[in-house]
């Protein structure tokens, strides 16, 4: 269950047997929910954090008049918000933009590892630094990329991220998300984005079609999106 | 809430939209273009160049089009003759 979380992990660090068993043991109880689902809502006092096992989810914040800023996606094996476990309520809601599954791990468990593995403890707080670094990649995007490099950014960063957890099929992976889902990634309109894809497209870049990615020309859209996997910390993948 | 299909002409090409957006009426849909019309524009506007020349169709389910949206409906532009 916890396969995709340790990939991720491994592909930042070491993680021993008994830090493994550990976070087996972190898993109270699984839950697998509709696209388009509230997982937390903004301001809610927590006592878990969620693990998502199967899906996407996206981090959030909407405006008064309905429009909403999608500010990461998640992808299995990652925690959509370790960071609840210091907040204890977040600023920002969770929703599933695929149906998904997750995992309930409860703070006083998360509590526990923090006193009894020390070396654990680091790595989960190195996860929720590299959210912050993702976030950081994102802002940049949002204010100073173009609509196409905005775009061709996120088809890269989530290949590198399906690619850890084994959920590539070499230059495709699925992403079911709606254009508006993506338009609310980027900042841009759904009519924005739908121009968008078709320039990457003709340009014999990337295609995103029923709810898959399939990257045509890797290199020049790289070079397009300005991206440099740096942000995503994975110097010891691979090796 | 209907679904209404939003597909781009313009002086690039024809942009099918495949997918849709689930809106309360026509009003709505237009709403959606206007903005969409918008946000491309916006984007033209910082390369230099704006290109009013295209529409919105906006078609239902069946295809059918609803409504057609010019580009120079979304913005309106003042010029102060010297």
């Amino acid at each position: 269950m916890i396969e995709r979380h340790l990939l991720k992990l491994r592909a930042r660090d070491t993680v021993s047997p008994e830090e493994e068993q550990a976070i087996r043991d972190l898993i109270a109880e699984v839950r697998t929910v509709p696209a388009d689902h509230n997982v937390i809502l903004a301001g809610t006092v927590l006592t878990h954090s969620v693990m998502l096992l199967d899906g996407i989810m996206c981090r959030h914040k909407d405006l008064s008049e309905g429009q909403r800023q999608i500010t990461e996606l998640h992808v299995p094996g990652d925690f959509a918000d370790l960071h609840s476990f210091t907040l204890k309520r977040l600023d920002h809601s969770i929703m599933t933009l695929t149906p998904c599954r997750y995992a309930i791990v409860p703070h006083e468990r998360l509590e526990r590892i923090t006193e009894r593995l020390p070396h654990l403890t680091r790595l989960y707080w190195f996860t929720t630094n590299l959210d912050a670094a993702i976030h950081r990649e994102w802002e940049v995007s949002l204010g100073r990329r173009s609509a196409i490099s905005r775009i061709a950014a996120i088809f890269c960063e989530m290949k590198l991220r399906f690619e850890i957890v084994e959920m590539t099929d070499g230059m495709s992976y699925n992403f079911n998300l709606t254009q508006t889902d993506l338009a609310e990634c980027v900042g841009l309109t759904p009519i924005h984005v739908n121009r968008t894809l078709r320039e990457l497209r003709e340009q014999g870049l990337v295609q995103f079609r029923s709810g898959r990615v399939t990257i045509q020309d890797c290199d020049r859209l790289v070079e397009v999106a300005e991206f440099d996997p740096a942000y995503l910390y994975l110097e010891k993948w691979k090796l | 809430m209907a679904r209404y299909y939003l597909h781009i002409n313009n002086g690039g090409g024809y942009s099918e939209d495949t997918e849709g957006q689930e809106l309360p009426d026509l009003a709505a849909a237009r709403m959606a273009a206007i903005e969409g019309v918008r946000s491309l524009l916006s984007e033209e506007a910082r390369q230099g160049q704006l290109d009013l020349s295209g529409t919105i169709e906006i078609a239902d389910a069946d295809g059918n089009i609803l409504l057609s949206v010019p580009f120079s409906d979304a913005v309106e532009l003042r010029r102060q003759d010297r």
